[in-house]
This record gives structure tokens, sequence and C-alpha cells, in this order.
């Protein structure tokens, strides 16, 4: 089926101000705190590099479900969740920046780190060597962006010829990624943020990290297709009833994410093994105790109260304010996941509040050229008619 | 002694969901509409209001859950204190896996028998029918007179309907009073 296609998104002057403003303010962030803080702006760095990718890779992965699972309902909104994952080429690179500033940020890099280490650490002495550091982190994201160009790729062409070939390609390419993504993103949050804190280790890590991953894309894609509504090219497609099924998605991943967070913290608790329970001693009984639970209850909590209620899933003012909550809830959980490895108590000031405007500015900044670059909905899709009129 | 009813029976999904239509139109009141499966958007077109049965759903998980966490404060704190790994006697993060399992028993069980006790749905109970095909392909619109006037004009309700091709349009006596 082939609709008309839908008009394009038009970027008022006084948005283009703000994007540009937030990346100037970025960057002044980036280089101000490089030469004054250097160790809290790579970590911020790290912050909202990894934030962005895990946003870019969590509407892949989206895409990826919709694709295996041959939903229809979602295919209106596929395209902000491809715009998403557009993104993940630039971030993947803003994400391997972060890895120059290693001295300051992972400890096991410097000189005679080991010597000391104690005899249980000999896996990970050898696991957490520079050269196979940056080799694995390349060949995650180099994987990441290949499927992502390729499923992608797919969905353009299918513009053009209309070949429902396409919709098959896509889905065994999908398939693969999943498998693919489950396995690379363990080792990658392993690498990335576990080491960190090389003497703690948690084996439900990579769950709790994929879990906060697939609960920021699906806040992100909320809060893009509502955008996208008020500013035209997806008015009149986006129904109460797609917004409803969005309202459970978000329901259901920050329940997901909530659950994990609490087995992370209960199986440590209960094990009460002091090189594990450090971790969470740290962050319970110092100055990160409130941002500790302000994550829990932005996360989790809210979005589980709010979205329990039926009309609450279809009105757009509360899922755009919660959808945002989440994304805060995101960031501060970042925070606490990797401020405590190099600060007893949590600042928050110019260098990370730049910082996370300046991922915002130049996410917002490609979010734009990626949507303006392709129709807002794939228009021959064999199941766009479906999904238009589609309703529960 | 029941009620008068006046039972439509169609063959087509488009249809019934006109008829219900064109009924609360005329100001009929609709009593129900049997379907073999469901129609989206019908409840909106009859004018249902919306279930109280999540409230019902919400006020059991909280009740599962409170109940639950006193009685495992009282058998682990108070009844049977027992040492375990030297935690504390009161130690809820290990109390909350279980909490939740019972919320969520509660809040199932409760939600399904709630619903049976409303629609009075129990073992050995007739089927109240207006059609036996509305099992199989058929929808019917059930009807009765508006509350003020007892009077529902046969004919009148026929000619509005008959855009919609019913098959057959009956009058029935309702065998549950006060419905």
């Amino acid at each position: 089926m082939i609709i008309a296609p839908p008009p394009q998104l038009e970027l008022s002057r006084s948005s283009r101000a703000i994007i540009y403003g937030l990346i100037v303010v970025g960057a002044l962030a980036a280089i101000v705190g490089a030469l004054l803080e250097p160790q809290r702006m790579w970590m911020c760095w790290l912050i909202a590099s990894y934030y962005a990718v895990g946003v870019a890779l969590g509407a892949l992965c989206l895409v990826a479900i919709h694709h295996v699972t041959g939903s229809s309902w979602s295919v209106v909104i596929r395209r902000v969740q491809e715009a998403l994952a557009g993104t993940l080429p630039f971030v993947s690179i803003a994400l391997f920046a972060a890895f120059i500033g290693r001295p300051h940020l992972y400890e096991w890099t410097s000189a005679g780190f080991w010597a000391d280490a104690d005899s249980t650490l000999a896996f990970k002495r050898a696991w957490l060597d520079w050269p196979l550091f940056l080799g694995r982190a390349m060949a995650c994201l180099a994987l990441w962006n290949l499927f992502g160009w390729a499923i992608r790729r797919g969905s353009r062409r299918q513009d053009h010829d209309g070949d429902q070939g396409w919709s098959r390609s896509n889905a065994r390419w999908s398939a693969a990624f999943l498998v693919v993504l489950g396995m690379t993103h363990t080792m990658a949050s392993f690498d990335w943020i576990m080491s960190l804190e090389p003497d703690w280790y948690s084996s439900i890590f990579a769950v709790y990290n994929f879990a906060g991953v697939l609960v920021s894309a699906v806040a992100a894609s909320i809060v893009t297709a509502l955008w996208l509504e008020r500013r035209g090219p997806l008015q009149s497609l986006l129904t109460d009833d797609h917004l409803h099924d969005l309202g459970k998605l978000l329901f259901a991943c920050s329940t997901f994410w909530m659950y994990v967070w609490f087995s992370q913290y209960m199986l440590i608790w209960y094990a009460n093994i002091p090189e594990e329970t450090a971790y969470f001693v740290r962050r319970t009984t110092s100055g990160w105790r409130p941002l500790f639970f302000l994550n829990l209850a932005a996360t989790g909590v809210a979005p589980f109260f709010v979205f329990l209620r039926r009309d609450a899933k279809r009105s757009r003012a509360l899922l755009s304010r919660v959808s945002l909550v989440v994304l805060g809830g995101r960031w501060i959980d970042l925070y606490v996941m990797i401020g405590p490895a190099h600060l007893e108590t949590p600042r928050i000031g110019l260098t990370e509040l730049g910082l996370a405007a300046g991922a915002i500015g130049g996410v917002g900044l490609l979010l734009v050229h990626l949507l303006r670059g392709a129709p807002v909905v794939p228009i021959r899709d064999p199941h766009l008619f479906e999904s238009l009129h589609y309703e529960q | 002694m029941g009620q008068r009813l006046i039972v439509a029976v169609f063959d087509h999904e488009e249809d019934i969901r006109g008829a219900v239509a064109a009924a609360r139109r005329a100001g009929l009141s609709i009593v129900d509409v049997h379907a073999p499966y469901l129609v989206h958007g019908l409840d909106r077109a009859m004018g249902l209001r919306p279930s109280r049965l999540p409230w019902i759903c919400f006020l059991f998980g909280l009740v599962g859950a409170a109940v639950k966490l006193l009685f495992e404060y009282w058998t682990t704190a108070v009844n049977w204190p027992l040492n375990v790994g030297g935690k504390p006697w009161n130690s809820l993060p290990a109390f909350v896996p279980v909490t939740f399992e019972v919320m969520v028993l509660f809040a199932g069980i409760g939600t399904v028998l709630t619903f049976f006790v409303v629609a009075g749905l129990r073992p050995g109970r007739d089927a109240s029918l207006p059609d036996p095909r509305v099992t199989d392909d058929s929808f019917a619109l059930v009807l009765a007179p508006a509350p003020k006037d007892d009077s529902i004009d046969r004919e009148v309700v026929e000619e509005m309907l008959s855009r919609f091709r019913p098959v057959l349009i009956d009058e029935q006596i309702s065998m549950e009073p006060g419905r």
C-alpha cells in the first residue's frame, strides 16, 4: 500500500537556535572541563556517550523485535526508532573518544595496578588488557553499526520499490542481530562500566544495563513521536491506540528494569560477600544515597504507578512527562553506576549539566537530519495500512 | 415477571456496529449485544461505562501484599525468630519476592472471582442466549423499551434496523428480572 508521503519535518528558527545552543554549551563544557578537571570531564563524557549509544542500540533492538515478530501496530512509529538507531555511527565514535581519556577513567590501566592485586583476580588481569579492551570495543561497535546499517537500508529500499522481500530479509537480519546483541552487549557493559571498579563483579550486571538501555529507548521514541506529532509529520497518523501500546511498552520495560535492579541488590545483600557489597555500601552510606534512591523512583516506581491506569497510557501529557522523567532517571542511573568509582560524593555542576546538554543537542541535530532524510512512516510497508487503522 | 425485549440478529460485524449506533441515536436502551468474538469499538458504540474491575484488582493486590508482609514479619520476627546468615529478624529485602508473588496471586484470583460473582457465573447455570447462533456466527442486539414509556414499537424498530440487513427480529421475555 502506498500513501501520500506525509509532510516533512520543518524546524522553526527558535528550535534550531536551541539545538545549536546546546551543542555550543556542551563543547565549551568539554573543553573547559578537559583543561581544569580532566577526570571529571571524561567521566561525564563516558556517561553521555554511553547513554546515547544505549538509546540508539535500544531503538535498533526495538526495530529488530518489530521485524522478528512481524508486528503491524508499530509500523507507524518504526521510522522514529530507525532515526534514533541511525545516530549509532556518530555516538559510537563519541563513545570511542571516551576511551582516549582512559588513564582518568579506568584504574586498572595504570602501571602497577595489578602488582598488589589478589590472586583471585588472575582472570580479570588477563582479560582487562588495554589493546584487547580496545579490540573488543571496536568489534562490538562495528557489529552493531553493521546490523543497524543493514536493517535501516532494507527499510529505505522498500520505500522505493515496494518489494515485500525487504521485510523478509529484515526479519532475518533482525533475528541475527538480537542474538549478537545479547552476547556483545553483555561483554560491552562488563568492559566499559563494570571494570571501572575492577574488584567488584555482579553476574546480573549486563541484564541490568540492558534493561536500562531498553527503557531509555522506549522513552526516547515516545518523546520523539509525540514531538513529531505536534510538529506536523505524524499528526493524524498517530492514534490513541498506538500511544496506548507505547505506554504499555514503557510500563513493561521500566517494571523489568526495576525487577532487575532489585534482583542485583537483593542477591548481593543476601550473599553478603565483602567484595560484592562494597559496591552498594559506597552508594547507600554516603552522599550517593539520595541519588541511589531517586534513580529507583524516577526510572521504576513513578512509571509503574502512573501507567497502571488505562487512561494514563492514552494521555499525551502523561506519556511525554513520564518519559522525560524516565530519561532523567536513566542519566541518574548511569551517574550512580559510574560516578562513585572516582568521587566520594556526587558533584553535579556545570561540567555534568553542560555535557548532558551537549549530548541532547548533538543527538537532537542528528535526529532532525535523519528524520528529514526519509518519509516519516515506511510508505510501502505491507503492514502500514493495518498499522494506521490499528484498534485494540 | 420478565421484561419485554426485542432481539435483532445480524450476520455481519459491520451491520451490528451500524445497528448499535442507530439504536443509540434513536434513544432506545440497549440491554446487551451478543457476538461470537470480540468486536473492536463496540463498547464505545454501546456507551458502556469503563469497567471498575481494575480497581478491584488493585485493591486485591494491595490487600495481598499487606497480608503477606504482616504474615512473614510475624513468622520470622515474632513467632519463630531464626538467625539466617546474621541478618536482622525483620529482613525486608528478603520478603520482597514472595510479597510480589502473593500480591499477583491475590489480584489475579480476586479479580476473576469478583467477575464471576458480579456476572452471576457459577457451575450449572444455564446460558441465556437470545439466539443460539451467537456462539457460532451471528450477532444479536437486544433492545428494551425506554425506561419512561413502556411501549416499544416493533414496526419502528424493524424499519430503523432494516438497512442493516437483520436476519431475524423477534420479541422475547427476559428471564432475568431486574437486569
